[in-house]
């Protein structure tokens, strides 16, 4: 009776760092600072996008659905021209680098496993490209990807 | 043979004595009830979801005065003067979810931390403890870093009462 919680509980234990170890591995290989791009993401996103990502009244939610946009080369862009991504005060490293975390912290099942991480380069041109209708492009783009099969949601 | 027997006998006699028979029942449903209890005093709900909290950074000052180090980019009416205190709100009110976040530094360890001034909202202006610092605070065309907006927006009522600073993380620096 005593041994069932305490063998559920190591195995909640290994699955959660089995997840983490593979992110950091990404981290790692895509060159990230994890603390700086939290910093930064705290900073200028998560006063709206919330702690967890989903957003609310009117704020998109990212959670489980962000990487759904990689799926078409406009969607992709999309993600670097939106008014916080675009007109933010980071550079064009330190944005790469808050876009790529943002996708695997909160990509979750939306982020497929050969997913293309975004380059400097990327960035740099997409970001000349600032969004004016912004939600009207999203709703395009949601429809697209739904005609696709990809749950996005609203 | 005899000394085990007596021995046994001695002490469930004292068992029995000094325990009534649903005292174990009791017990139980004490603890089952209470534990369950817990989570919903309104203290536990309020700071639910609102950040998270993942270090204590030292303490000093007073969360009643304007020069409380957490309060350097505040704008508004200290929540802890407003019957709810630094990191939660009132009763009665609805933190708002979205929030405008800046830094400010711990005088105990010197280091910067990310604050989340995260506005109470649902009753009318509480009115005392006005503190406006407004460090980082930047003209409204930077929505996302000025403090005029009416962060209450993102509630279900756009009332503004009052001001938490809830730590939510360490300043990365350079």
């Amino acid at each position: 009776m005593i041994l069932r919680p305490i063998l559920l509980a190591a195995s909640l234990v290994c699955t959660a760092a089995g997840a983490t170890g593979s992110v950091e591995s990404q981290y790692d290989t895509l060159g990230i600072n994890p603390a700086r791009a939290k910093f930064n993401y705290q900073m200028l996103c998560q006063g709206c996008h919330i702690p967890s990502g989903e957003g609310g009244r009117g704020v998109p939610n990212m959670k489980d659905q962000v990487g759904y946009f990689l799926h078409l080369p406009a969607g992709r862009e999309y993600l670097v021209r939106v008014p916080g991504s675009a007109n933010s005060a980071l550079n064009d490293e330190r944005l790469t680098e808050l876009l790529n975390w943002t996708l695997l912290e909160f990509g979750g099942r939306s982020l497929a496993a050969d997913w293309q991480p975004y380059t400097t380069a990327d960035v740099t041109a997409a970001r000349q490209q600032p969004l004016y209708e912004v939600i009207e492009h999203r709703r395009l783009l949601a429809d697209a990807l739904r005609e696709q099969g990809y749950p996005l949601t609203d | 043979m005899n000394l085990l027997d007596k021995l046994f006998e001695k002490s469930a006699r004292r068992v029995a004595q000094n325990s009534s028979r649903r005292g174990m029942l009791k017990a139980l449903g004490a603890a089952m009830v209470g534990g369950a209890t817990i989570p919903l005093l309104p203290v536990a709900r309020a700071a639910d979801g609102a950040a998270e909290a993942p270090m204590r950074p030292g303490e000093v000052g007073d969360p009643t005065s304007c020069d409380y180090w957490r309060y350097c980019a505040v704008d508004g009416f200290l929540c802890e003067c407003c019957g709810g205190s630094v990191n939660t709100c009132p009763p009665g009110t609805e933190m708002s979810t979205i929030t405008w976040i800046g830094t400010c530094r711990n005088p105990v360890d010197g280091r910067s931390y990310v604050i989340s001034y995260n506005d109470c909202c649902g009753t009318t202006q509480c009115g005392t403890c006005l503190c406006q610092r407004d460090e980082g605070d930047r003209p409204i065309y930077r929505a996302d870093k000025s403090n005029d907006v009416n962060w209450c927006l993102g509630s279900k009522s756009s009332i503004y009462h009052c001001s938490t600073a809830i730590v939510v993380g360490m300043a990365f620096e350079e």
